[in-house]
Formats: C-alpha cells, sequence, structure tokens
C-alpha cells in the first residue's frame, strides 16, 4: 500500500514536469496511471478520473436536503440526481477497472488541462449550516454551480475523448445536468417575485 | 496529505466495490487559471470584497442572485471547449458569465459595478493566472462610445482594442492598452484562448468609469456579426449518438414509481419518483427505470 502511494506520488511529480501532454493525444508521456490504451486515449481516462470524484462531491452535496427543509420538487430532484449519479459512478469506475486505471487521478495532476473544478467539504460544511429560510436558494445555487461544472468536463471528454461507451456517457451527462440547470433556475425563479437576471 | 489520497485511491482500484471507497474519499484542491486583476474584473472584485459578505451593492446582488460558489472560484471563468468559437457559443447579455449558470451574477446589468478610474491614452493592465499556460493568445475589447451599462451586454457593443498572441503568461502579467476617448461607465473585455494543449478560453469583464455620464446611449450600429444561433453543444466532428425518440415517455412529465411508458418500442417502469429531464431517458437510466 505505502509502495503504492510512492509510486502514485511519483507520477504526479512526473506528470508536473512534463505538464500532462495534450489533451485528446494519446502522450506517451502520461503516467500508466492516466495514460490512454487499446481503443481509448488520455482524454478518456482523465473524464472518468476527474467524474468520480466529483460525483461523489455532488452526492454528498444532495443528501444535505435530508435534513434541511426543501419544496416537494426540489426534494424530488435532489433523490433522483442522488441516484442517477451513484449508479453513474458504479460504471464509470467499472470502466477504469477495465482497463486497470485507478478510479481518481493523482492529486494536481489535471492543473494543466484546466484543473478540476470542485464543490469542497468546506463548502458543504457552510451550506450545511444555512438557516432554514435561505437553505434552498443556497442549496440550488451551490447545486447549480456544481452540474455547470459538470458539464464543462462532459464537453472536453466529447471533443477530445476516443471511447464510444465513455463519449456516449459525457453526451448524457452534458444533456441532464443542463437540463437540470434549466429546471433549476426555473424552480429558483418562481420563489422570487421578480426576475433575478434584472437589476 | 498526498500520500493519505494516493492510498485510498490506490485501495479504491483494488477493491471491486470501489465507487463506495470513491464517493467517501475527498478531492484534491482545484489550482487553476486565472482573471483580470487591474483593472480587476467583476469576479476579481466581489472575491476580493470576500464571497460570504460582500459589501458593494453590486457584488451583494450578484450574490444574492447566484451564490457564492463563483467567487470561490474566481480563476474558472471559463470554456473548456471554446477552441476560438466565443461568439457563436456565448450568447449576448452573458459575455461576462461566459454563458455559464454558475457564473450568471456577473451579467448583472447595473450601473454601480465597482469601477476603476481611468483615462484615455495608454494604459497597463494586469492579468492574474494562478496556472499559467504557455503559448495563449490575448484579446482585449472596450465598449463602444454610446454603450448603456444598464443595457445587455452584446458582441456588436465591443470595439477591439489589441491582441497579444503567443503569449507565455506569468502569474502576473502586464501589457499596455492604447485606450480610446470615451466618457462614462465603460467595460474592458478580454479573451485568453489556450491554443497549444487545449481549446479552453477564459473570459473577463472589468468595469471602468472614465468620469462624466454616459451620455445620449445609442443602440449598436453594427449588427452583431454571428448571432448566437448555435447552442454550445459538441463540435461538429462529434456524429450524433443519440437516437431519435418514440414512444410515451416524454420530458417535463412527473413520474411516479410504478408508472408505465414506452420509449423506442420497449416498456419500462418508473422505480424512483422525479420529473422527466432530457438525458434521463428510460433505456439509459437504470437509476431511474427499469424494463417492465
Amino acid at each position: 500500500m505505502r509502495y503504492g502511494a510512492l509510486a502514485l506520488l511519483a507520477a504526479c511529480v512526473l506528470l508536473l514536469v512534463v505538464q500532462c501532454g495534450a489533451v485528446g493525444g494519446s502522450s506517451s508521456t502520461a503516467p500508466a496511471a492516466e495514460r490512454g490504451g487499446p481503443g481509448f486515449n488520455a482524454t478518456d481516462v482523465m473524464f472518468l478520473q476527474m467524474m468520480v470524484p466529483h460525483q461523489g462531491q455532488g452526492v454528498r452535496l444532495v443528501r444535505l436536503v435530508r435534513r434541511h427543509p426543501v419544496r416537494p420538487e426540489v426534494a424530488t430532484l435532489a433523490a433522483a440526481i442522488e441516484s442517477t449519479q451513484l449508479t453513474e459512478v458504479k460504471d464509470m469506475a467499472g470502466r477504469l477497472r477495465g482497463w486497470r486505471r485507478p478510479p481518481t487521478a493523482p492529486p494536481h495532476s489535471h492543473a494543466s488541462h484546466g484543473g478540476m473544478p470542485e464543490t469542497t467539504q468546506t463548502e458543504l460544511d457552510a451550506l450545511d449550516r444555512t438557516p432554514p429560510d435561505r437553505f434552498e436558494r443556497a442549496f440550488l445555487n451551490l447545486l447549480i454551480a456544481h452540474q455547470d461544472d459538470t458539464v464543462q468536463m462532459a464537453r472536453m471528454e466529447t471533443g477530445g475523448g476516443q471511447d464510444a461507451w465513455t463519449r456516449r456517457l459525457a453526451e448524457n451527462v452534458d444533456r441532464s445536468r443542463s437540463a437540470q440547470i434549466t429546471r433549476m433556475l426555473a424552480i429558483l425563479g418562481s420563489r422570487s417575485p421578480h426576475n433575478p437576471s434584472q437589476k | 496529505m498526498r500520500s493519505t489520497r494516493a492510498k485510498v485511491a490506490v485501495a479504491a482500484a483494488a477493491v471491486p466495490a470501489a465507487s463506495a471507497v470513491a464517493v467517501l474519499a475527498p478531492a484534491a484542491p482545484a489550482s487553476a487559471h486565472g482573471t483580470m486583476s487591474d483593472p480587476p474584473s467583476r469576479v476579481y472584485v466581489c472575491k476580493d470584497e470576500g464571497p460570504e459578505y460582500p459589501k458593494s451593492d453590486a457584488c451583494k446582488a450578484a450574490v444574492a442572485v447566484a451564490g457564492t460558489q463563483a467567487f470561490y472560484d474566481w480563476n474558472e471563468v471559463s470554456l473548456l471547449d471554446a477552441a476560438g468559437r466565443h461568439r457563436q457559443i456565448i450568447p449576448d447579455g452573458q459575455l461576462c458569465s461566459a454563458g455559464r449558470a454558475k457564473y450568471r451574477g456577473l451579467d448583472l446589468q447595473r450601473t454601480d459595478w465597482p469601477a476603476k478610474r481611468i483615462t484615455s491614452g495608454p494604459l497597463t493592465i494586469t492579468y492574474h493566472a494562478t496556472a499559467p499556460h504557455a503559448a495563449s493568445n490575448f484579446e482585449y475589447y472596450i465598449t463602444r462610445e454610446g454603450w448603456d451599462p444598464s443595457q445587455p451586454l452584446r458582441w456588436a457593443d465591443l470595439v477591439h482594442l489589441q491582441t497579444f498572441n503567443r503569449q507565455n503568461p506569468t502569474t502576473f502579467t502586464k501589457w499596455t492598452l492604447n485606450i480610446p476617448p470615451r466618457t462614462g461607465r465603460h467595460l474592458i473585455y478580454s479573451i485568453w484562448q489556450r491554443v497549444m494543449g487545449s481549446n479552453e478560453a477564459f473570459y473577463t469583464c472589468s468595469d471602468v468609469d472614465f468620469g462624466g455620464s454616459n451620455g445620449p446611449t445609442t443602440p449598436p450600429t453594427t449588427p452583431p456579426t454571428n448571432p448566437p444561433t448555435n447552442p454550445p453543444t459538441t463540435p461538429p466532428t462529434t456524429p450524433p449518438t443519440t437516437p431519435p425518440e418514440s414512444g410515451t415517455w416524454a420530458a417535463g412529465t412527473a413520474y411516479k414509481t410504478g408508472d408505465k411508458v414506452t420509449y423506442n418500442g420497449a416498456t419500462y417502469e418508473c422505480v424512483q419518483p422525479h420529473t422527466a429531464i432530457a438525458g434521463w431517458e428510460p433505456a439509459t437510466t437504470s437509476a431511474l427505470w427499469r424494463t417492465a
């Protein structure tokens, strides 16, 4: 175990040195943990390795509605997002396992590709402490931001990925998160007495 | 810290039920990108004021509308698949947010965004890049005379100032722009397009004030040369893989557990209540539907 940790750490350092090669390229300079292989490239691996922890953050986020007051439509949406993302993350980790790649990349390794946007535990904790009268709005805004980041990751894959299964998954991710954002903006707007996009 | 995370990753790879471990694993800190720090972009101004307790009315409004996350992620007002298609993929009225819902607070049409006082002539500007990417192009624009800050910012409102190609930015990169005469409040707009290893581009809106009023505002004289008719979808090289739909399943419908639908010739039963949306089609969403 310790040996593996050191190997990954070494891989991370190597990665920073070589700047990860190019997005979408079958970069031979990428360490084994992130390299492409037969029928899949480094972008496929990177997308899945970014999505697995990002999905985990999303699941922790939507679970917060269980102990805060939200309208039924928000609770239903949050529960459906939790279920769908848990299924997706299993499939994603399974795909990576089939490729003999770890489910997450070494820390910082994606910085030169656009980094990995994230919703940190600190932000989740801050949301958890939000008073009841402000919780739903803060929750929806954080989830919109989180899924907006997800859409960006998906478009990286559809633009540069090779594996058909992963590309199809990314298209579905793009469509479902975009639709969720539209729906959440509508839910936010339905509570406000005025259109928030106006001054 | 790192070794702990790496251990989790290794453990997750080794265990068949990896997903549960991965879901619980803390993620690495973000480290990326940048924005204009002088004159400061809107996102930089609100970040510096503090996302939780902003001082200016404009930043307070931006947080009230769209939350605080945009200002924690102040250096990521970007599109990963831009590839120079800025005018095609960012609609008029959403230039400051790059069309991203996360950053929609930056698009608020207000006349009180904190603005740096400047004059026409040479202006030294600074771009703060937390993760500088080599070989990048930086384009700078200013709003036209007669622009109305209370109206949506359109591509046709922008006048090109200068472009710096093949730059290798450092953490704080300075250039000098030659600012034309203006009165009242204006915006300096920038596009940072990476040209090596990524299609990613970054967008900034910096409010500046020349003194005096904006005077009689006029509508843009030139029509948008590239109307935003193309939605920000996948590049044209991507073949559509989503098959045409048929059946009773319909996005927007609220389904209960046990409801049955048909979709592309098969019958499905709802296993969890939800309102249907694109991307949650029965055939590909086993968390919500099972074959009946």
